[in-house]
């Protein structure tokens, strides 16, 4: 009896030394966030990094030389301004930044590659909106129109572009296009498609195209689409497109894929048929276009494109390649626009003033131009310094940007993933490998996940 | 006489009765410890990750001391576990001994193995963000799917010819390699074991560009393009060709060229097994070389054979890396962890992912029972 109960008095004891341990003693974070203040009208939202302290954290996507360019760009205005800038780069920011904000740590600024994240955490309440600490109607008036409607929510935008990628370019080989009589300037897709029969007559196909990009084939073709949309019905039914309140198979999208039918699908107007898209790889798609004599001319692709062109290319841009902006359409939607990315720059720190000093600048017109200067950069601003870009190619860019009437960011981006980055591959490759327009269009909106 | 038993037999009596109590402060100071230890490495961890100016912020010094306090941390835990159950009533203790000792190795595998295993099934019932409980609806959705129908006819194909053809050109190696001179032996093993040692994305890499087209105006990078337009034939676009399931076809060859080096060695190191004697004493019956061989080595390496047979069985169940960076499940080409794997990261569809993981698992459960069934009764006959 006795020995039962010196056992219980030792198991009482043991547990007792147990719970107190466990539930006193353990560290605590001391960065720990005290629930989500929120980011209302009035007021600001807080991070739990010190505020005034000379050091402003961001947290980005990208890395290697572009970080370097980023860090380049800014380094006069830390010496001016006396403020550290600390930039982390993370290949998977999506994730990392959603994770480190709703655990209370979040930088005090960072740069989101495409808006779907940025909204996401708008919506909880995290993110200033830039009305309260940048001045909106200059940025208005000089950004590309576009980029603020895109991180609206609720009547407020949440973040402002530093810098834009666009894909509306059309690249041609510069003496052989001339040669072969194609034109450089042209009013609408309608012009555009008279030269290029012009072209085919003589034998040889206008476009070159290459979807292949392994697991992701088909990107290439959703770009077309889009393109399409904006110009076929505008940038109102694009939006309407994006966040489902059409849906895909509406008769005006229908008619998107019918004029990239005409396009792509028409007999030798593009080199090897729906063949040598599919297996050609997105980077090699204009190689042909640099043979002798050329077995294609034309390839619509975005500013990256020159970092995938053949390296005697490369190494003479300015007179060996050319581009033009892809035309609006003749009885479609009336401006020019255009199709891109950026990256979207938003504050987690909204009583900061150190932040504040470092959001004007990485938003406005000034930014950039070390950046610039090291190339495959363009800066969101119609009104930045053109004088910076290392080439005429890029100004030639920064060009069509500016005298844009609309911009509109990838819609495969802002789409479900299902879709966006599934279904809308899988199909496009299926529609070119001879699948009605119909068809497409109904499976892509059968695949819609269902809310 | 009677002082003489009770001496001897008295220290006897109190023996058992002695090891029998508990040790109390073996037992205090083992638990103690134990709770000490846990509470000391918890915040040691802790505090790297809260407080790195403590440790001056060096990430050399933060990981040898996270090295010294995992490794020392854990023997420590182990010298006062042992010490604990010391303590303990003899016969408590020898009870619990192996299984304290066994528990750690026991946790990690159940936390890594059988929690994952029972929470995907549980999110196999449940929505895309497994928030919330939709019964039998991903099930039904997968069952009604064409794709998936689809990736099961494809695994069963898979299935059904490259562990067949592996073993069978396995055994034709290992034969006809034993009939070379020692070096022949050795260099000719040696390059059909080598594709081993290639990853299957590298290998898929490779084999891409067996398969690669280009336009018929422009020279072919493919080697089977090169070859066929040398013959005078226009390049075609294999990987995308789904008639006869030709592209599913030209994608397992990749598996068995990867494998055959497996099956080849272990076969080869079994035939070698086989006792010289069966086989003289079978040439002295007058037998053939191919009695023998069907009648004498293949009976005696059958152990082999199934178990180089079912390993690749397993293998061909999770085949995916081929089948992702060749087509991505394109042209009728997917397979069961393809189309898992496009679920999970491509569509974020947590409950469907897992539906198919789950019903590929139930696959999976009876070639394991069956492999692990006649392991035993080789051991047995051993």
């Amino acid at each position: 009896m006795a020995q039962v109960h010196r056992r219980r008095q030792l198991v009482a004891m043991g547990g007792a030394i147990l719970t107190t341990t466990l539930l006193s003693a353990c560290l605590q974070n001391p960065n720990a966030s005290d629930g989500g203040g929120a980011a209302g009208l009035n007021g600001y939202v807080d991070n739990t990094q010190k505020d005034g302290d000379k050091v402003v954290t961001i947290l980005g996507a990208f890395g290697g030389d572009e970080k370097k360019a980023f860090e380049a760009s800014l380094a006069e205005f830390e010496k001016s301004s006396g403020i550290d800038i600390q930039y982390t780069d993370d290949n998977n920011f999506t994730t990392i930044v959603k994770t480190r904000v709703t655990a209370g740590d979040a930088p005090d600024i960072a740069l989101f590659p495409q808006p779907g994240g940025l909204i996401e955490l708008a919506e909880a309440g995290k993110i200033q909106p830039i009305d309260s600490v940048l001045d909106y109607d200059t940025l208005a008036t000089t950004l590309v129109p576009g980029f603020l409607e895109s991180t609206r929510y609720k009547g407020r935008s949440y973040g402002a572009p530093m810098r834009m990628a666009v894909k509306s370019i059309v690249w041609y080989p510069k003496p052989a296009w001339t040669e072969a009589g194609g034109k450089t300037e042209f009013t609408s897709l309608q012009d555009l498609a008279k030269n290029t029969d012009a072209i085919k007559g003589k034998g040889t196909a206008p476009w070159c195209m290459g979807w292949g990009s392994d697991a992701a084939t088909g990107w290439v073709g959703t770009d077309w689409i889009e393109e399409m949309v904006l110009r076929v019905s505008g940038p109102d039914v694009y939006d309407q497109w994006v966040s489902h309140k059409i849906p895909f198979n509406d008769p005006q999208i229908l008619k998107a894929f019918a004029e990239f039918g005409k396009l792509a699908k028409g007999d030798g107007n593009v080199f090897g048929g729906a063949a040598n898209i599919i297996n050609t790889k997105f980077g090699d798609a204009m190689t042909p276009a640099f043979q002798d004599p050329p077995k294609c001319y034309l390839m619509r692709q975005g500013n990256f494109a020159t970092g995938f062109l053949p390296k005697d290319v490369q190494a003479d841009l300015d007179n060996k390649v050319g581009i033009f902006v892809f035309p609006p359409l003749d009885g479609g939607y009336g401006g020019q626009p255009i199709l891109g990315g950026g990256d979207l720059a938003a504050q987690f720190n909204g009583n900061d003033p150190d932040t504040i000093e470092v959001m004007k600048f990485l938003t406005s017109d000034k930014f950039g131009g070390p950046w610039a200067k090291v190339g495959g950069w363009l800066s969101p601003h119609k009104t930045f310094d053109a004088t910076n870009y290392p080439n005429e190619l890029t100004k030639q860019m920064a060009e069509i940007v500016s005298s844009a009437d609309v911009f509109r960011f990838d819609a495969s981006d802002l789409m479900p993933k299902e879709v966006g980055s599934g279904t809308f591959w899988t199909e496009m490759v299926k529609w070119m490998n001879g699948a009605s327009d119909e068809e497409t269009a109904t499976a892509i909106e059968n695949s819609w996940p269902k809310s | 006489m009677s002082t003489a038993t009770d001496t001897v037999v008295a220290p006897q009596r109190r023996d058992p009765d002695d090891i029998n109590r508990a040790n109390v402060p073996k037992i205090v100071i083992g638990l103690f410890g134990l709770i000490l230890t846990a509470w000391a490495l918890g915040n040691l961890f802790l505090a790297f990750g809260y407080y790195p100016q403590w440790f001056l912020d060096n990430k050399i010094l933060i990981a040898a001391l996270a090295l010294i306090g995992g490794v020392g941390g854990a023997a420590l835990l182990f010298w006062f576990l042992n010490m604990f159950i010391e303590g303990l009533p003899n016969r408590l203790s020898q009870g619990i001994m192996p299984y304290a000792f066994l528990l750690p190795g026991f946790g990690l595998i159940a936390l890594m193995l059988i929690y994952p295993t029972i929470q995907t099934i549980n999110y196999s019932f449940a929505n895309a963000n497994s928030t919330e409980y939709v019964g039998l609806a991903n099930y039904k959705d997968i069952f009604g799917s064409k794709d998936f129908w689809n990736a099961i006819l494809n695994n069963l194909l898979w299935l059904a010819l490259v562990p067949a053809i592996t073993v069978a050109i396995g055994i034709i190696v290992a034969v006809l390699a034993d009939k070379l001179s020692a070096q022949g032996e050795k260099v000719s093993k040696s390059i059909i074991f080598l594709p081993m040692a290639i990853s299957f994305v590298g290998a898929s890499a490779i084999w891409n560009l067996v398969y690669a087209y280009s336009d018929k105006s422009q020279s072919q990078v493919g080697l089977l393009n090169a070859i066929v337009t040398k013959l005078g034939m226009d390049p075609k676009t294999w990987l995308q060709i789904s008639d006869g399931k030709l592209n599913s076809l030209l994608m397992m060859v990749i598996l068995i060229w990867l494998q055959v080096g497996f099956s080849m060695i272990l076969l080869s190191s079994a035939i070698k097994g086989v006792p010289d004697d069966t086989l003289e004493a079978a040439r002295i019956d007058g037998a053939s070389e191919l009695q023998i061989f069907f009648k004498v080595i293949i009976p005696q390496i059958r152990g082999t054979i199934v178990t180089v047979f079912i390993t690749v069985v397993i293998l061909v169940m999770k085949v995916f890396d081929i089948v992702y960076v060749l087509t991505n499940g394109r042209d009728n080409s997917d397979v069961i962890a393809n189309l898992f794997f496009n679920e999970m990261f491509a569509n974020s569809q947590a409950g469907r992912a897992s539906a198919i993981v789950v019903v590929l698992l139930i696959a999976v459960l009876p070639i394991l029972w069956y492999q692990v069934k006649t392991f035993r009764e080789e051991q047995m006959n051993r």
